[in-house]
């Protein structure tokens, strides 16, 4: 084994500049692959993160339909009580209860169609970025008084300010007509546009007093400590809704459908990208290797003329091939770590990112991510695919006919 | 002349000397300047969609506003002038196709629910052709004329408020002395549009009936105006800002909506460095193999020079090979992405991540778009690229020295 | 009487490992124009160096070289190409074909670099690869003929545009008996009919009988000259 590795190794550095070709192929690749793959991981950790952390969380208590329509009268019945029993149980602060309406919030120059929250503010700071996103003013600190937060936009365009008071015009669950004034306490800014134009919060239970809910809410956010965790932590909530009450746990994929399908549509054209890469590669691998065996013909010739077995040549092209590329894993891995770690501590911004970053939920400045799989994924994929790519040069060899190999020019 | 002849004929006859080399070669850039052209025109195509929906959704390339207007769309931020004298103007002024709006928030109340939408105040003879409704695929029927008293909802906000043609809502917005304008309206009309959100958000009713309602007399909040082309948008942004008072503010599309201004903008960036990206991936092995073809041949190249052919000769005939491997490769490339293009015409459905698309603002057929420039660039870059990348191998060979390179062993 | 080469002095050293090798030492040569000369040294001797010196393809370390009664030794590398194009015709020991040109297309190379029309190309490869032989085997590519008939073309090409000087480096070394001494009267026929100068390097003893003057060389230096009968 010693003496064929070493012959393998010496084989390489025969043609060191066309060694060092293909390895450079196969670097440019891994390195590329390591950096997309890290950026993009980190920006899907992001999306979710930031999307999910805004409002959805990682999954909700609903009535079954809400999903879909968020009728008024799909309510979670009790929802308070409901919110504090799956505390207890899940033994976890990050559950909050809520109801939301569509009301017209009129200021005394400006009225709006907006979407308003009813939320337990002991709770909802533990679930929600955006209580923490309050920039002046205070976040609701009462159940039930008549105190609103409103988005910076929002209180931009009905012209508001701290103190002012905004009247709420809408239907209650029961369809009659409902209204309440409300004061402003606190103007949060997300910079997601969409939120701070559209999103009021009052207190669950002023809420409940105006729309009529009668201790009903629509949903109950719950966390998971990370979004890998929520799928056994929604199982857990399954077993502890009520019978009954058609009530469902829907999970963040569910509530937010456009993330995880814009994340696959993102990922389904990179990874086109990556196969393209990978290919290109393995075509330089066969080429360099098919070269390589046809200016040792008479060289093989002779060795099998003394009886080597042509598998042993063949798996001699491999294990060449298998070298090569492992070099170009080593030092692709590393070359990949350490432009990825610079951007990862520096940051990445690209032209025309602010416009996607709003657009997507994610900072202006991109830090890619880096893990064990965005790190060796792409570079072990290269590696297979060079491997196969060395098959046809190295079963080409079984077909050589030692006396006509030797006379080989 | 007759010397690039006979460079031609040794490059040529050099190329296919080593024909399993030189066909693998072949294929790996047959498969890069495809992908490089496929991807493109997918990356196009989607763009594409995204700007026509988004724009259809403004709608109109150029909007005139009042310049409170955009950041604060409120019926107290009119256009001063009257609409008929709006009219006035724009008629005759050779434009393609333009209407007068309002455009104003409101909130939509059935028996059951309530919603904020965007009121549009419309004349629907104005409307048509610029519009992202599909005339053709309506429940019910399309507003008749600007003083038609009824109301067109979409799709899924018919379902949300559990309505529908024939019944009556209620839409409630604020006059300019900020008294609450409420008033009783009958669905006539339900439309579909390409993204969800389009037809969650947007009511449509007659532009004199909401004059009426919000108090607002011979006004309108804005007029759009469409000049066909929405990558051409600059003689319609002149043309308009001739046409109007100075204090009113005239916009592009793509200052309306910076996402996609800004989308439009990055592709033709990002066509690139996809493009290069490619290339270099290929460069490795064109350059090594043209690194092989120079070594394998060292004392040919010998002799040539020592029979008197110069050293640039020498270069040519390198470079000339590595072009028509290109050029074959190109070939090969380009017939692969037209044969796998055209076929894709009718539109490829990924409607499995159509709310995805629509998150990116994109509808869930796409059309890949084989623009003659993006062809043209990928082709060019490659062809300027690889002529770069064999310079170097093909230097080295003009720069052998005769008698050493004749009597180099093998 | 003209002169055709002239060498004055020359001198070229080689450092092989740590010994210098004197290839020329203080060299001096005349030949005339239509001479038919031979080199001829133990492996070593300079007789290589000599011939490359004459064609331009090596620089003497210090001396003259002149051909065709201009002085070559201080041109630049386009202008010894050129001079080679149209002065000198060569015939090497082995490799001397461009693989993937057929034997007529060969025998044209030059001409055709120098820029010659096509008819005139197509004639007078005709003629001389019937002179040399070769009638009948104009499409072959080098692959597919013997030795003998790959220096045929060889000797056709470096004669064919009617150089002023043919130099040849060991020509016979990879051929049999029979086919050096077909090749040698083909190179005095050439010499006679079109006056043209060869220099031809060996140390091939039947090649040395052929020619009226034969330079043996030792150590970098003419040991003898000899004006002979060739046989």
């Amino acid at each position: 084994m010693g003496l064929i590795f070493r012959l393998a190794w010496r084989n390489l550095w025969r043609q060191p500049k066309r060694t060092w070709l293909t390895i450079g192929a196969m670097l440019f690749s891994n390195v590329l692959l390591i950096f997309m793959m890290s950026l993009q991981f980190g920006m899907y950790g992001l999306m979710i993160e930031n999307t999910l952390k805004a409002f959805t969380g990682h999954m909700q208590v609903q009535a079954e339909g809400y999903v879909d329509d968020q009728k008024m009268r799909q309510v979670v019945p009790d929802v308070r009580a409901l919110a504090s029993t799956l505390r207890e149980e899940l033994n976890s602060e990050n559950v909050a209860a809520r109801a939301r309406g569509f009301v017209l919030a009129s200021s005394e120059e400006r009225s709006y169609g907006i979407a308003v929250l009813g939320v337990e503010p002991a709770f909802e700071p533990v679930v929600s970025s955006v209580p923490g996103l309050v920039k002046q003013g205070r976040y609701l600190d009462s159940y039930d008084a008549a105190e609103i937060v409103v988005g910076a936009v929002l209180a931009r365009n009905l012209k508001v300010g701290l103190g002012d008071e905004i009247t709420l015009l809408c239907s209650g669950l029961d369809g009659s007509f409902a209204a309440t004034v409300v004061n402003v306490v606190g103007i949060f800014d997300s910079g997601i546009a969409e939120l701070d134009r559209s999103i009021a919060e009052i207190p669950l239970g002023h809420f409940q007093d105006v729309f009529y809910m009668e201790g009903a809410g629509h949903e109950i956010v719950i966390n998971a400590p990370d979004v890998e965790q929520a799928p056994a932590l929604e199982a857990r909530v399954q077993g502890l809704l009520p019978a009954g009450k058609d009530l469902v746990v829907q999970d963040w994929n569910r509530l937010q459908p456009g993330l995880k399908q814009a994340i696959q549509a993102d990922m389904s054209s990179s990874f086109f990208t990556y196969g393209i890469l990978v290919v290109l590669v393995s075509f330089s691998v066969l080429n360099t290797q098919l070269m390589s065996v046809l200016e040792r013909t008479r060289e093989f010739g002779i060795t099998m003329a003394l009886g080597l077995k042509p598998q042993r040549l063949g798996w001699l092209v491999m294990l060449e091939t298998c070298l090569m590329g492992s070099i170009g894993v080593v030092l692709g891995a590393l070359l990949g770590a350490l432009l990825t770690s610079y951007f990862s501590s520096n940051g990445l911004v690209l032209p025309g990112m602010e416009e996607m970053a709003a657009q997507f939920n994610l900072p202006v400045r991109m830090y890619p991510r880096i893990t064990l799989l965005s790190l060796l994924a792409g570079p072990l994929v290269v590696f297979s695919f060079s491997l196969l790519a060395a098959i046809y040069p190295a079963v080409r060899l079984r077909w050589l006919q030692p006396v006509q190999a030797m006379r080989a020019a | 002349m007759r010397t690039f002849r006979i460079l031609f004929m040794l490059a040529w006859r050099n190329l296919w000397r080593n024909h399993r080399r030189t066909l693998i070669m072949l294929a790996a850039i047959g498969v890069g300047i495809w992908a490089m052209i496929f991807m493109t025109a997918l990356t196009q195509g989607m763009v594409n969609e995204m700007i026509k929906d988004g724009i259809s959704a403004l709608p109109g390339e150029v909007q005139v506003h009042n310049p409170a207007y955009l950041d604060d769309p409120n019926i107290n931020n009119l256009i001063a002038t009257p609409d008929s004298e709006l009219e006035k103007k724009f008629t005759g002024a050779g434009l393609v196709q333009w209407a007068t709006r309002i455009k104003v928030p409101a909130v939509i109340t059935s028996e059951r629910e309530s919603r904020g939408v965007t009121l549009l105040g419309i004349d629907p003879q104005r409307e048509l052709g610029m519009t992202f409704i599909d005339l053709d695929n309506i429940d019910g029927r399309f507003l008749e004329d600007a003083a038609d008293n009824a109301v067109v909802i979409g799709r899924k906000l018919a379902t949300t408020l559990e309505t529908e043609v024939g019944k009556r809502i209620v839409l409630m917005s604020q006059d300019p002395d900020n008294e609450i304008a409420d008033r009783g309206f009958r669905v006539v009309g339900l439309f579909g549009a390409s993204q969800e959100s389009f037809e969650e958000t947007y009511v449509f009713a007659g532009k004199e009936t909401l004059q009426k309602l919000l108090k607002i007399g011979d006004h309108v909040t804005e007029v759009v105006v469409s000049g066909g082309d929405y990558r051409n948008v600059e003689p319609v942004f002149e043309k308009v800002s001739a046409l109007v008072d100075e204090d009113l503010q005239v916009s592009r599309w793509t200052d309306l909506d910076s996402y996609l201004g800004t989308m439009l903008k990055v592709m033709d960036g990002f066509v690139l460095v996809w493009v290069i990206v490619i290339f270099l991936a290929l460069s490795f092995g064109l350059v090594n193999t043209l690194v092989m073809a120079v070594f394998e041949r060292v004392r040919e190249i010998g002799l040539m020079l020592a029979l008197g052919m110069r050293p640039s000769s020498i270069l040519g005939q390198i470079v000339i090979e590595s072009m028509l491997l290109l050029f074959l490769g190109m070939f090969i490339g380009n017939v692969l992405a037209w044969l796998t293009i055209i076929p894709l015409q009718g539109g490829i459905d990924i409607s499995i991540v159509a709310e995805g698309m629509e998150m990116m603002g994109a509808s869930s057929v796409l059309v890949p778009q084989l623009r003659l420039q993006d062809v043209i660039l990928a082709n060019c870059v490659v062809l300027v690229l690889g002529f770069l990348a064999s310079l170097s191998p093909a230097w080295r060979a003009s720069r052998y020295e005769p008698i050493e390179a004749i009597t180099k062993a093998n | 009487m003209t002169i055709a080469v002239k060498c004055i002095e020359l001198c070229k050293t080689y450092r092989q490992g740590d010994t210098d090798i004197k290839a020329l030492d203080h060299l001096s040569i005349d030949v005339e124009t239509g001479g038919f000369v031979c080199l001829s040294s133990p492996s070593g001797g300079g007789k290589t160096t000599l011939l490359n010196a004459i064609g331009g393809l090596d620089k003497p370390d210090s001396g003259e070289v002149w051909v065709s009664g201009q002085r070559i030794d201080q041109l630049g590398k386009a202008a010894l190409a050129d001079l080679r194009l149209r002065e000198i015709g060569f015939v090497f020991q082995a490799y001397n074909l461009i693989p993937v040109l057929s034997a007529r297309e060969n025998v044209e190379f030059v001409m055709q670099v120098q820029g010659v029309s096509t008819d005139e190309r197509r004639q007078k490869s005709q003629a001389i690869l019937e002179e040399v032989g070769l009638k009948g085997l104009e499409d072959r590519r080098p692959a597919q003929m013997s030795g003998g008939q790959q220096q045929r073309v060889a000797v056709a090409r470096a004669v064919v545009s009617r150089p002023a000087l043919v130099l040849a480096d060991e020509p016979t070394a990879n051929l049999d008996s029979k086919t050096s001494d077909a090749l040698m009267d083909l190179f005095s026929e050439l010499n006679e009919r079109h006056q043209t100068t060869f220099i031809i390097a060996t140390h091939d003893r039947r090649v040395m009988a052929h020619v009226p003057r034969l330079i043996k060389m030792l150590d970098g230096r003419i040991v003898d000259d000899i004006a002979q009968t060739p046989v």
